[in-house]
């Protein structure tokens, strides 16, 4: 191997190389942008060969029609300041990589929420300027850790409105905020710092359970008002706007009535943050799908796990990827989504909206071999 | 009363029968005729040679339930120790009966079987716990548990040098398996036991220093985690 | 030449000690009679003429094409059964070589499967492909080698008294595999220190032992233990080493387009003859996950079987350390368990240490003269990057290096809280 000349991998890598290092000395201005065209792992949309092998289950001969487009996402980076925590920097950066390798490209990417993980100015500063780095468009969603430091104040004035929505290609897409809590924290006489703390940990149960709350319902009524049932609907929800377990807010305490509202459409898909972990459910006419974090996975609750849920394995603790990652929605063209979860130093699994819509009985995804959580 | 009545009063004793084992006796019975019983029923015989007590309701050949046998053996016990009271009888409590306080069982008053109350043991050492003595442990069991959790949910008391803390991964203590070991762990490519894969996940994971076997903070995490698994079966080996 | 003969003698004790009935033999500590059952299942027990005929065709350069490459030239036994080069000379050396490095053959039995890439499930399947790859045997086709063998006096004797019947290639290759099969090795210094003895090896190697279990982060996938002595967990993954010269995520494009599934003639090709060669475990599975990834070879006498890894690019263990203290080459698919190690040189020089300390007698004078060899090459190093090793740049890695076991943190306090439950609830 002939020294002094660098392969694109390794340019690209001491490019990113010198970010780093800025990001150590990093100040609120002054970043290096990340390096574009770095190399990731395609998701082989593009891969299909004309022979019966497939490089992943992507494009499967049981597909109703040519997808007519996907969208990729990022999901809880859980970001800290770089020079207290680089390992969760990395993966947000690993993520980047992979959507911007993607070929063909996303139509657009979702930030899943959760972007800082104690609600600072500096990590909100931090994820915003590597998701900069990011090149097909990027719609963001606000998760809890975003928000209860100062109430959503600097989410706000970096990203927009906590709620929005906008159609693509005929299918209606809505944000909306589903980690609102209930006050808790004037009684107890918390300071910012403290609320956010207790809101950060999942399982001390003082915090609140999630809701979208009345204001937050409402919002989303007159929303659809105008959008007829027989369009596709895709909702972005940080909270799984169902009751899966209630003691680490696996939850939405006013699912029923969300669902209610979404009931009234032919096809519904929820893609949501929060749980770590490869999670699959449909109540009624909703498909749920979870989205991975880059950061950490979460083991499966105790209880309440959806039926329709095929767990991932249990994530070795020495490699800090497994079990997380990032993935991408393929919208069909009957505006079903099949969810690709491209989990990292595995193999991705695709869950898809026959699987879900079947009762489990076609399309299974892989299954583990580990016993269950 | 009818003749039959007393007959049959006269025949039932009040005795444990069957399984019990007598703490002083030791005399050699080859046979012990019973009597038959005038209404048909079963006849038990003590092995003492010469206590009996029918179960009423159940004929020859039929099975007692286990609430008919239990009554039986009190009876016959009771009778045999009206016989023999100078006999040194240790009594058994009935676990099953007991009731808890504090996941230990309580010794004294109350969770005994109705019937004769026999002598309780006195004294100063251990085995003369009183509930005022379980209160108090169970509730140091609890804070040390309870300073387990502190730690668990706290990176700077695990000494984390980037910001991680058990929690993140293991909520409540969910898959922390502790119930699994000893078992051949892979990570740290041995045989270990809970407080190796603690002092790992603290060293890899958390990136902190490892805490030595003494460390009252590793003992605490170690409680914390057993704590939330209480009432699990232990598995070693397992998977 | 002494050599020469060791080797051969050690053959012929070690078949003197097996018994005719198929028994296995008594095993040296460091061998496992678990995986030696496995190994060694109903039906392929070494037997004193299959072994006798195994070994003459294991050395037989008639089996190539041009009468010049027999299995030893690649696996030679006086060598530790490896050829010291860095890409092996097959039929079409000097201009084609294989592109992948000879792997040992001591030991190779336990393996889950065979090759780089596991795309052998046994030693018999795994016999069969370098004969009649083009460029390392450079056979055309089974019938050619069998039409070969049967001519030649020695073996027409042999098969039909052996196997019953003319020589097959299935025969050929069960023989090559019976000699194999009494290829293992252990008794090492190491094993003779985990079976009580002290003094078996030096206190340098035992500081490497314990950095080999802890901030090493070796033991993971250079998995030991008493059952499975094997220093591999038979699992692939990819550590950057081809990523230095490779652009995986074109390759795998090209190659997903060009394997054809269930071929393994043609991945043993791809992988011995061409650049996909760097895809490794991909070719078999077409996994996207096991893109540039390579099975864990097992490290018993590794002192003997430089170069390392699969393309031989690592002359020393020296570089070896290096490569793994700088956490691999970042590529798109490197394996998560890949990190900065922040080993000083000290302690690489202690892990080299317990790696010598893997080594059979047998191969005890081969290792003093590889050892020093590599010993004379100590200061250059072309793989090391002691700034990306000790975390000040690049980021493969946590901020800083491992905590050090044997610095564990100072004897901590309960803060005892007062009678009420703690907070929360």
């Amino acid at each position: 191997m002939a020294k002094g000349i660098k392969s694109i991998e390794t340019r690209h890598y001491d490019e990113r190389d010198a970010f780093f290092a800025g990001l150590r000395r990093m100040s609120r201005r002054g970043f290096l942008r990340l390096a574009g065209a770095s190399a990731g792992l395609a998701m082989a949309k593009g891969l299909v060969p004309p022979h019966s092998f497939q490089l992943i289950e992507m494009a499967g001969a049981a597909e109703t029609g040519k997808p007519p487009f996907t969208f990729a996402y990022i999901s809880d980076t859980h970001l800290y300041p770089g020079r207290l925590n680089d390992r969760f920097v990395r993966a947000i950066l690993k993520a980047v990589d992979d959507v911007n390798n993607l070929d063909p490209p996303p139509d657009f990417v979702l930030f899943g929420g959760d972007l800082a993980q104690l609600g600072q100015r500096e990590e909100l500063d931090l994820g915003h300027e590597i998701l900069k780095g990011v090149k097909p468009p990027i719609h963001m969603m606000v998760g809890e850790h975003d928000w209860f430091f100062d109430m959503g104040e600097h989410w706000r004035a970096l990203f927009g409105p906590e709620q929005y929505s906008f159609d693509h290609k005929g299918v209606h897409f809505v944000t909306i905020m589903s980690v609102q809590e209930k006050d808790f924290w004037t009684e107890r006489h918390m300071t910012p710092m403290e609320r956010m703390q207790t809101v950060a940990g999942l399982d001390n149960g003082v915090q609140s359970r999630f809701e979208v709350g009345p204001a937050g319902r409402e919002w989303l009524q007159k929303d659809l008002e105008k959008v007829d049932p027989s369009t596709p609907l895709v909702v972005f929800s940080h909270s799984p706007l169902y009751k899966y377990y209630r003691p680490w807010n696996f939850w939405t305490e006013d699912a029923d009535e969300v669902q209610a509202i979404l009931g009234r459409f032919q096809r519904v898909t929820v893609l949501h943050g929060h749980t770590h972990q490869l999670l699959s459910n449909r109540i009624g006419n909703i498909d749920f799908h979870g989205m991975l974090s880059t950061a950490w996975p979460w083991p499966y609750a105790p209880e309440g796990l959806p039926k329709l849920t095929i767990q991932q394995n249990r994530a070795d603790p020495f490699d800090q990827f497994d079990g997380c990652g990032d993935g991408s929605v393929e919208v069909t063209e009957n505006g079903l989504a099949n969810a690709l979860y491209n989990l990292w130093d595995r193999n991705p699994v695709t869950v898809r909206a026959s699987y879900l819509a079947s009762g489990g009985a076609n399309d299974a995804p892989a299954r583990t071999k580990l016993p269950s959580y | 009363m009818t003749p039959r009545r007393t007959l049959m009063l006269l025949v039932l004793s009040t005795l444990g029968a069957g399984a019990v084992v007598l703490a002083q006796s030791r005399t050699r019975v080859d046979r012990h005729p019973s009597p038959p019983s005038f209404s048909g029923n079963v006849v038990v015989a003590l092995c003492d040679g010469e206590t009996t007590a029918e179960i009423p309701g159940v004929k020859e050949g039929e099975t007692p339930t286990p609430a008919q046998a239990r009554d039986v053996a009190d009876r016959l016990m009771a009778a045999w120790r009206e016989k023999n009271p100078s006999a040194r009888w240790e009594e058994s409590v009935r676990l099953a009966a007991a009731e808890q306080v504090g996941g230990t069982v309580q010794g004294e008053a109350g969770g005994l079987p109705a019937g004769p109350q026999g002598a309780v043991q006195e004294g100063h050492t251990y085995g003369a716990f009183s509930e005022r003595d379980q209160r108090i442990w169970a509730a140091e069991t609890d804070k040390f548990v309870q300073e387990g959790r502190r730690v668990f949910h706290d990176s700077k008391a695990l000494g984390s040098t980037i910001a991680v803390s058990c929690d993140m991964c293991h909520p409540d203590g969910a898959n922390t398996h502790p119930e699994t070991y000893p078992k051949f762990q892979v990570q740290l490519g041995r045989v270990a036991l809970l407080r190796d894969m603690i002092n790992w996940c603290i060293q890899n994971p958390t990136r902190g220093k490892p805490l030595v076997d003494d460390d009252p903070r590793l003992k605490a995490l170690e409680a914390y985690i057993l704590a939330q698994r209480k009432g699990t079966p232990l598995e070693y080996g397992k998977h | 030449m002494v050599s020469r003969i060791a080797p051969l003698v050690a053959t012929v004790i070690l078949v003197a000690a097996i018994p005719a009935t198929g028994a296995p033999p008594k095993l040296p500590p460091g061998v496992s009679t678990v995986l030696y059952e496995l190994a060694v299942t109903p039906g392929t027990e070494p037997t004193p003429e299959k072994i006798a005929l195994g070994e003459k065709l294991f050395n037989d350069k008639r089996l190539s094409s041009n009468d010049q490459v027999a299995c030893a030239n690649c696996h030679e036994p006086a060598k530790g059964f490896v050829d010291q080069k860095p890409l092996p000379d097959g039929v079409a050396a000097p201009k084609e070589r294989p592109q992948r490095n000879s792997p040992t053959v001591v030991n190779a039995m336990f393996n889950a499967t065979q090759f780089w890439d596991g795309r052998a499930p046994t030693l018999e399947e795994q016999a069969k492909l370098p004969i009649l790859n083009p460029i390392e045997m450079g056979q055309k086709s089974p019938d050619d080698v069998v039409a070969k063998v049967r001519r030649i006096p020695e073996y027409a004797q042999a098969f039909p008294k052996i196997y019953g019947h003319e020589a097959t290639y299935d025969d050929i290759a069960a023989a090559i595999a019976a000699f194999e099969r009494t290829q293992y090795a252990g008794d090492a210094p190491f094993d003779r220190y985990l079976a009580g003895d002290e003094k078996a090896i030096d206190a340098a190697a035992k500081r490497g032992w314990f950095l080999f279990n802890g901030r090493g982060r070796c033991s993971n996938c250079h998995a030991f233990s008493t059952v499975s002595p094997l220093f591999s967990d038979q699992k692939f993954h990819n550590i950057g080493i081809a990523a230095h010269k490779t652009d995986f995520i074109d390759l795998a494009r090209k190659a997903a387009g060009m394997v054809r599934g269930g071929d393994v003639k043609q991945v043993d090709e791809l992988a011995i003859q061409t650049h996909f060669s760097e895809l490794g475990r991909f070719l078999v599975t077409k996994q996207a996950n096991d893109i540039g990834a390579f099975k864990t070879p097992g490290l018993r006498n590794v002192a003997v079987t430089a170069p390392y890894m699969h393309d031989g690019s690592l002359a020393t263990l020296w570089d070896v350390m290096d490569h793994y203290n700088k956490g691999g080459v970042p590529n798109p698919n490197l394996d998560g368990g890949m990190q900065r190690l922040g080993l000083s040189e000290a302690e690489i020089d202690d892990m080299v240490a317990f790696l010598q300390s893997l080594t059979s007698p047998r191969f005890a004078e081969l290792a003093k003269q590889t050892m020093a060899r590599q010993r004379e090459r100590k200061s250059v190093r072309p793989e090391r990057d002691t700034a990306a090793a000790m975390g000040k740049k690049g980021h493969l890695g946590d901020l800083a290096p491992l905590p050090d076991p044997a610095k564990p943190a100072p004897l901590g306090v309960l803060v005892v809280r007062g009678t009420s439950y703690g907070e929360g609830h």
